[in-house]
Parts: structure tokens; sequence; C-alpha cells
């Protein structure tokens, strides 16, 4: 069967914009194996991986960001949309074009632990052009889109790669006036474990970026706390030390998101984006905006 | 376990993690640091020049330092419990909804404050039955009530209502709000804190209510001294207590008390704070009242009605002390009941003859701040002071001991004096003899008199109701307070239980064990009978029964005769030992007749149809009686003379 690659990305990222992506591109696949760690790279997933598809979807809604921050973990949740079309973009190509395909499993390295992912979709959707890596800990951010969740296609089929973006709109205008005055961003400014920090040059531009993301991770993900709870109460001096260890509300809350899988706060905790400019008002960032823009155009 | 393997399977130590753990958590992803933007950029030589600063995967890290990568991957893992912090999470339970991280405002989980162990163990104390506490919780007994939660919403609501009056100066509540914040603030600054016990040794001064009212705005406990406390007593209670603080006069009347507490060997107690004159070692009073940062704008978190927040001592101030601790639900709820049955309301001035150190005048206090209405102070009791007091100030509602009334009565103050603007008089503190109360109500026509049953530990347990007249109110203590419950027992004692009923002496087992009935009653240790249609007289103690040869008898109604004997200003009635008899009656008394025997004495009680078994065998005159601050006779304190 005869494909014509331009063709067929083409198609491809429609199928993905039509199922709700708001962006989609395609990696270089051969810069991705020289940035990404042997383990993580794209054809240690995949061996005979061809391209790397990279799509984005909205993030939270615009009334999201005003919620308390304990309900921000809840609406973080749309990367089941970006999955569910990346899993059909995977059939659709196996079924259009013949050639294996997979959506990228998002999830974690079994092996490493669960700080460790199997792939970097960050490092895919940035090398795929949708997104730049912010000050705030790297988390990739679009002018016109915002905030977004990613997911990602490995297939066999060659497609021509997109080029990352040529500017990265962090910091905003607003971020680097805000730096000049008191030395931080909004995101270093209000992050509740002050795990960001870094500079802007004199061009306005990203000069460094420090993140300490063990600090991020104990605040959102809590990877340790359930066996810290159990190391806790074996250690209880007395029944009643043991018993707040494993019953107190906020341990009780650690065994229902463990066993229910839920329960919010299982990325980040959003106070970065809840106060950045790009993630709150982009053009397209969230449904009011991107219905306006459809209004007008 | 790495990939299924322990570590003595892949060869990690102790050693191995105490030595390479902090590099490799440096340059694992957990620390991140990027330069420029070289990934978007496709800079491979400046990736790989930062690669280590950009985060290494374990196999990355390995290569570099000579270890396996499975070694990496442990070692990696076990610094990340290491460094884990349980309570990082917490800080995003008050963000959002406008409101965002600030640094500067900030305090750690492991700064924050936490309660001593000697004010855990005060909390311990507060021990409540479950099924009691939910009966007291469904029937609103036990609300949210605090005292400062009563004094900021009269500040918000009624800012210009007098609060307190003391000679010509009125405090309103706006004022005192803004006064006892402030000076929470100050002791605040002190060190002092929810939980800690401060002392109160002060007349009935607008000092008092200032101390009382900020210690409760701060969390803390008072625990109160009586004005003729010296050192033995600020050693006893003061130690017991766990005090910390005690606020005090630097000259009471010639004690120098706040020297004296400077001077006692109590390592808990950390500050001592004098008002009036300045004293050596003593933080003075009107500074700490005077300037400092207010609670409010510390955002000092405000107690809860769970909260003890008062231990008050009922005897043994020199041994064995019997400390009785309350909290808002127990101390508040009765006094907030209390208001709509006195028919008290805002419009009202109270005015309690008893100092504050006393239940009784704190009843009196709190049933104010409950209604909103004004205390006037009497600094200290003298009957034309008491007398003078009521017609300056027009004192709506007094409260005292039968003691108090008698000496007015005596002296023809309520002649003297105008004291038409009283409303109601609730007597309390001791028995209240049935001619002394008409004798009161003939001489305040318009002022319903009531008559009151209360001790430290039970607070306002009986009394009669203002519109129950004075044949009941003479006779009877009346009825039980709301959420309060009464039973006379089968050896005549009185029990009561209910919302208002501490929970138990502080740090007293002993006293404890022998304070409750099995079944959770407070057995009183007074004797009482019930008229048949539900009021209740106080017609003994229990310890004052004589047992003369098998034949007990309670030498009330003797008393109260030799009372009304001329030569008798006052008299009391103890037991004393005999080998044959057991017990046989001693009386003593101060006589206003030098002249008084016992023989003329026994004379007029058998003239008045006492039996002879029950006459007095021995007749000892005292200068005057020990008395407690409602003036009733500490009998425990009379002691016998040796026989002549
Ligand atoms: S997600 Fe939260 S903790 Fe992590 S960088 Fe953003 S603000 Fe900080
Ligand atoms: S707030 Fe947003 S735009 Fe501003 S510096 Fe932070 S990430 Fe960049």
């Amino acid at each position: 069967m005869e494909i014509d690659p331009e063709e067929a990305k083409q198609a491809v990222l429609e199928y993905c914009l039509r199922k709700g992506a708001l962006a989609a591109g395609v990696a270089d696949l051969g810069a991705l194996e020289r940035i990404a760690p042997p383990g993580h790279r794209p054809s240690d997933l995949m061996p005979k991986v061809k391209s790397v598809i990279s799509l984005g979807v909205g993030g939270q809604t615009q009334g999201a960001w005003s919620v308390p921050a304990k309900a921000m973990g809840y609406f973080g949740s749309t990367e089941t949309r970006a999955y569910t079309i990346a899993y059909g973009a995977a059939f659709f190509i196996e079924s259009k074009y013949q050639k294996p395909s997979i959506y990228c499993p998002p999830d974690m390295d079994n092996e490493k632990g669960p700080r460790v992912p199997l792939q970097s979709l960050k490092l895919h959707a940035e090398v795929a052009g949708i997104g730049a890596r912010s000050l705030a800990g790297d988390i990739l951010l679009h002018p016109e889109f915002g905030y977004m969740y990613f997911a990602s296609i490995f297939t066999e089929l060659e497609l021509p790669p997109d080029q990352p973006m040529a500017e990265n709109p962090c910091p905003a205008p607003s971020c680097v006036s805000m730096y000049r005055q008191i030395g931080r961003t909004p995101c270093q400014k209000f992050c509740p474990v002050q795990c960001l920090s870094g500079h802007i040059d004199e061009a306005g531009k990203q000069a460094e970026m420090h993140y300490d993301m063990a600090a991020c991770a104990e605040m959102s993900q809590q990877y340790e706390a359930v066996p810290a709870m159990l190391a806790e109460a074996m250690a209880a001096e007395d029944d009643q030390a043991r018993e707040e260890a494993l019953f107190d509300p906020d341990n009780k809350m650690l065994w229902y998101k463990m066993s229910v899988g839920s329960g919010g706060l299982l990325a980040q905790c959003f106070e970065c984006m809840r106060v950045c400019p790009i993630a709150t008002q982009s053009p397209m960032a969230d449904p009011i905006r991107r219905a306006i823009a459809k209004t007008d155009a | 376990m790495a990939r299924g393997l322990n570590r003595r399977q892949i060869g990690v130590t102790s050693a191995m993690i105490d030595s390479y753990g902090e590099l490799i958590f440096q340059w694992s992803h957990n620390i991140q640091t990027r330069r420029g933007d070289p990934v978007r950029e496709l800079d491979f030589e400046a990736i790989s020049a930062q690669r280590h600063e950009l985060g290494l995967s374990d196999g990355q890290i390995a290569e570099r330092i000579g270890l396996s990568e499975i070694q990496v991957m442990y070692i990696r893992a076990m610094m990340e419990r290491r460094r884990f912090n349980t309570t990082r999470f917490a800080r995003l339970l008050e963000l959002g909804g406008g409101k965002r991280f600030r640094e500067e405002r900030f305090m750690a989980h492991e700064d924050r404050f936490h309660y001593h162990d000697d004010a855990l163990a005060l909390r311990d104390a507060m021990t409540f039955d479950p099924a009691r506490t939910r009966h007291y919780g469904e029937q609103g007994w036990w609300a949210d009530g605090t005292l400062s939660g009563w004094l900021a919403r009269h500040a918000s609501e009624r800012p210009e209502a007098p609060a307190i009056i003391q000679g010509g100066e009125v405090l309103n509540y706006a004022q005192l709000a803004a006064r006892v914040d402030t000076l929470a603030g100050g002791l605040h600054g002190l060190g002092l804190g929810p939980g800690d016990v401060i002392a109160v040794q002060l007349p009935n001064l607008t000092e008092y209510l200032l101390s009382y009212l900020a210690i409760a705005r701060l969390g803390a406990v008072m625990t109160t001294l009586y004005m003729p406390h010296r050192e033995r007593e600020f050693e006893t209670l003061l130690g017991h207590s766990r005090a910390r603080a005690i606020i005090c006069l630097s000259d009471a009347g010639g004690f120098a008390a706040a020297e004296c507490a400077l001077n006692l060997d109590l390592p808990k107690l950390q500050s001592v704070i004098a008002v009036g004159a300045a004293a050596p070692g003593a933080v003075a009073f009107a500074d700490l009242a005077d300037g400092s940062p207010s609670a409010d704008q510390m955002k000092l978190p405000c107690p809860v009605a769970a909260d003890p927040f008062l231990l008050l001592y009922t005897s043994g101030t020199t041994a064995s002390p019997k400390a009785v601790p309350h909290n808002s639900h127990t101390m508040l709820g009765n006094a907030r009941l209390g208001v709509g049955e006195h028919l008290l309301g805002p419009d009202d001035i109270l005015l309690s003859a008893p100092p504050f150190g006393h239940l009784f005048a704190l009843y009196s206090f709190h049933m104010a701040m409950s209604a909103g209405a004004a205390n006037l102070l009497l600094p200290s009791f003298t009957p034309p002071a008491l007398a003078a007091t009521i017609e300056a100030g027009g004192a709506t509602v007094l409260l005292a001991a039968p003691a108090h009334m008698a000496a007015c009565l005596g002296m023809g103050l309520f002649e003297a004096h105008d004291c038409s603007s009283l409303k109601l008089a609730i007597l309390s503190g001791s028995a209240v003899r049935e001619e002394m109360a008409r004798a009161v109500a003939a001489k305040l026509p318009d002022c319903a008199i009531t008559q009151l049953w209360g001790m430290t530990e039970t607070q306002g347990g009986l009394y009669t109701r203002p519109g129950d007249g004075i044949e009941i109110a003479a006779a009877s203590a009346g009825r039980p307070a709301p959420g309060a419950e009464a039973r006379i027992a089968g050896d005549g004692e009185l029990q009561v239980r209910g919302s208002m009923l501490f929970p138990g002496y502080f740090d007293n087992p002993d006293a404890n064990k022998s304070a409750f009935t099995e079944d959770g009653w407070f057995r009183s240790g007074d004797l009482a009978a019930e008229d048949g249609e539900g009021n209740i007289a106080i017609t003994g103690r229990i310890k004052d029964i004589i047992n003369r040869g098998g034949v007990k008898y309670n030498p009330r109604e003797i008393e109260d005769l030799l009372d009304s004997h001329p030569g008798i200003a006052q008299s009391a009635i103890v037991p004393m030992p005999d080998e044959v008899l057991g017990e046989r009656a001693c009386c003593f008394a101060v006589a206003t007749d030098p002249g008084i025997d016992l023989e003329s004495l026994c004379q007029y009680l058998l003239g008045h149809g006492i039996a002879k078994t029950k006459l007095p065998e021995r007749l000892v005159l005292v200068d005057e009686m020990p008395l407690t601050p409602t003036r009733k006779i500490i009998k425990g304190r009379l002691s016998l003379p040796l026989e002549d």
C-alpha cells in the first residue's frame, strides 16, 4: 500500500483534532531517542517505532480556577480524554494504514517506583511543538491553549516530524514585570511548598529554572505516604499513637485514595497554574474563551 | 526490594545509603535545574552538558558514580522515603477561593502550637460519660457558647451597652472587648497560650474581669486565689494547678502578693503580673494591657466550649487540694440556661457581693455576659459599701450570701439607702434562715427574693424562681436548674447530676472515688428534704451530723436558734469525740454578751423545745469564725481546745 507521509500526517492529526484534541503534532523520533535516557526511549517501548504523535486536550474549565485548593485536584482529569483520543488514533492508523501502532501508556515504570514514568509524554509534546517548558517546574504551556494534558501515539507509520515551538510563551510579560519588581514570578511566589525558583534574563527569557520535584510530589502525589503511615504505626509508642497513625482523617483519606484510586491530587496541586496568566488567560485556554473565539469567527 | 531482590542480594548497606543517598537524590529527577531552553531548541550539546541537573535516570546515575542501576534505584527509593514530609499536603487546605499561599504568613506544622503536658493532663481530666454527653448535646444544654464568643457578639451588636461599672467608671462592651483583646495579646507575648493555667488573686476590680476574659480569649485556664490567701496557699494551689503565671496586686493591703509569688520555688510559674505599683521582677499589668499587639491582630485562635477554662479550688488549700475543672459546656451552659429562669435581660445590672474568686460571683458574671447585661463591681464587701453600691449603681439584680444580707439588715442599711432598683436578690453560699429571707423580703417589697443552692462542682444546681414567692424561697432552695437533676438518697444526702456538673477533681483520685455514686451522681454532702411539690430544702451537712450514743441528729436547727439568741452573733455546733458515747456536741460561738455561758444557753434551747439529748455539752467562745468568701463557717477549721 502506497502511503503519502504528508497526507497520512494530515489525516492522523485531523483525526485527533476532530476527536477533541486542541493541538497535535509529530515529534522528531531521532531527537527523542537522543534526549530520553536509556530505558525510556520510544524504541525501548516499541522497537520498530517510526513516529511519535503527540496531542493535547484542554485542562481545567475556567470555573475550576476559583475552587478551593483541596478540590482542584479533581479537575485535572482531562488526561483520560487525551488517552482516549490517542487510543482511537492508534486504531485509526492501524485500520487505515495497516501499520502497527500503540497509544503510549501514560503510567509509571513499574520496576522503578512510582516517580519514574515509562515515557515522558512531556518530552514528546515539546519536541512535537505543542508546548514549551515553563518556569513552573517545566509544565508545558501553549500560547493559545494554555495548559494542556498530553497523550502520545507510537506507530510504525513514518510521518514527517514537526519542529518544537519557535518561541517560549513563558514567562508572560506580566510575569517578567513581577520578576523585575520582586525577583519572583507568580508561580514561584505562590507555590505552597516553594519548590520553584529561577531567573529571567535581560531579554525577558528563561535563564534558569529550578524545581524541587520531590517537594512538589510530596505535596501532590504522596507516593510515600501510605508506607510512611505504616512505619509510623509500627513505631508508635502506644495504642493511641497507633490509632492516630492509621485512622486519623488524613491517613484514612490515603487509604481511600489507595483503594479507590481517587480522591484528587494525583498529579499536581495546580496552585502554580492558578496564578499563571498563560494557563488561565490564553485565548483558547478554556471552554468559555473557545466559545467566544468561535462566535467571533 | 528492587526487582524482587533484597538489600543483601543487591549488596546495599546502610552505609551506602548514608554515603551515596544525597548525591543520588540530587542527580535524580527529584531535583531539577534547567539553564536556558535546550530541549525546545534541540541543543543537544547543552542538554548533554546539564544532564545531571535536568535529572538523570537511575541507569545514568549508576554509570556516573560506579554503582549498579539496581543499587541506585534502591538507594533513591530509600532517600525518597526518608525525605518524605507527611504534612506538606496540608498546606493546601487553606488555599483557593481567592486565598494564595504566602510564605511570610506560613508557619510549618512542626513549629505550630502544641499543648504542653500539664495542659493535656488537665484536658484529660475533662472526661464525661458518653451517654450523658450525647443527651446534653441533643437537649441543647451544651452548645458553642464561650466567654470570648459572647463578648465579641455583644461588642458587635451592642457596642455602647455598659459592661462593667466600677465606681463612676463605665466600660462599654466595645471598650471591654478592645481591652481584653490587647491584654490577651500581652499575655500571649509572655509565652502564655491555650491550656496554660493562670492564677488570679485580685479584689472585684475591673482588672479582675479583664484578666479573666483575656485568659479565656487565649484559651488558657483561670484558677482563683482568695484575697486572704498567703504564702502557704500560694505554694499549694499554684503548685497543684501547675500555674504558669499569676496576676495579683503588688500590695494587697500590706501583703506583697507579687513579691511573695516571685519568691516561691515553683519552676513552672514563669510570670508574675502585678496590678498596681511596680514590683521588681514582676511584669506590670498596665504594660500588658496597653500597647501589646492584640490577640485578634495576631489571629490567635479562639477557644471552643469544650476547652477547660476554669480550675477552682473548693477546699484543702494547704493539703490535698480539691481542684474543680470546668469547661464552657458545664460552666457557661448553666449560666446561659439560668438567664431565662431568673428572668434576666440585657438591661439588667448585676451586682455580686462575694468576690469573683468564688463560684457564686462567677455565676453572676457569667449570666451578665450571657445576657449582655452590666456588671456592677463591689471591690471589697462591707455592709455599707454594698448598700451604697446598690443605690449608686442602680443594681437590678443582687447575688449575695445570707450573711451579707443579715449584716445589712442588722445595720438598717436597706432603710438608709434607696435599694428600690433591685428587682431580684438571689441568696446563696450558705444555709438561708427563713426569718432572714422574710425580713429581706419585707425590706425590699419590689424585689423578688430567691434562694439558690450550688457548689463549685455543681454551680447553680437548684433554685427558686422569681415568681415562686417568699414562702417557697424562704423555705427551700427550689427546683433543679435546666439540665440538672436532683435526688435525695436514703441517708438524706442530696445528689445531683446534669449538664452543669464538673467531670471530677483534677489530680485527686482519692477525692474522686468518694465524690460520685456508682451510677454517676455527685454526692453533695448536703442533707436535703423535699416538700412534696418538688422544692428541695437544704437541712444541713452530712459531716455535721452528731452521733451521740447512736442517736443521730442534725445540729442545724439548734444553730439557727442560737443565732437568734440576743447574746450570740454566730454559732456552730461540731461533734467532739467521746469515749463513752462516741460523740457529743460542742458549741462554738461569737458572743455579743461576754457573760454568756453554757447553762443559760441550754435553758434557752430547752425553752424552745429542744430535746435534752441534743443540747451542746461544751461551749467555746471565739472572737471570730473562720469563714468562706460567702461568709459560711468553715467548721473544719474550728479546733477543739484541750480539756480543761
Ligand atoms: S503543582 Fe503545586 S507544588 Fe507543584 S510546582 Fe505547582 S504549585 Fe508547586
Ligand atoms: S506564571 Fe506561568 S507564565 Fe508566568 S513564569 Fe510562571 S509558568 Fe511562566
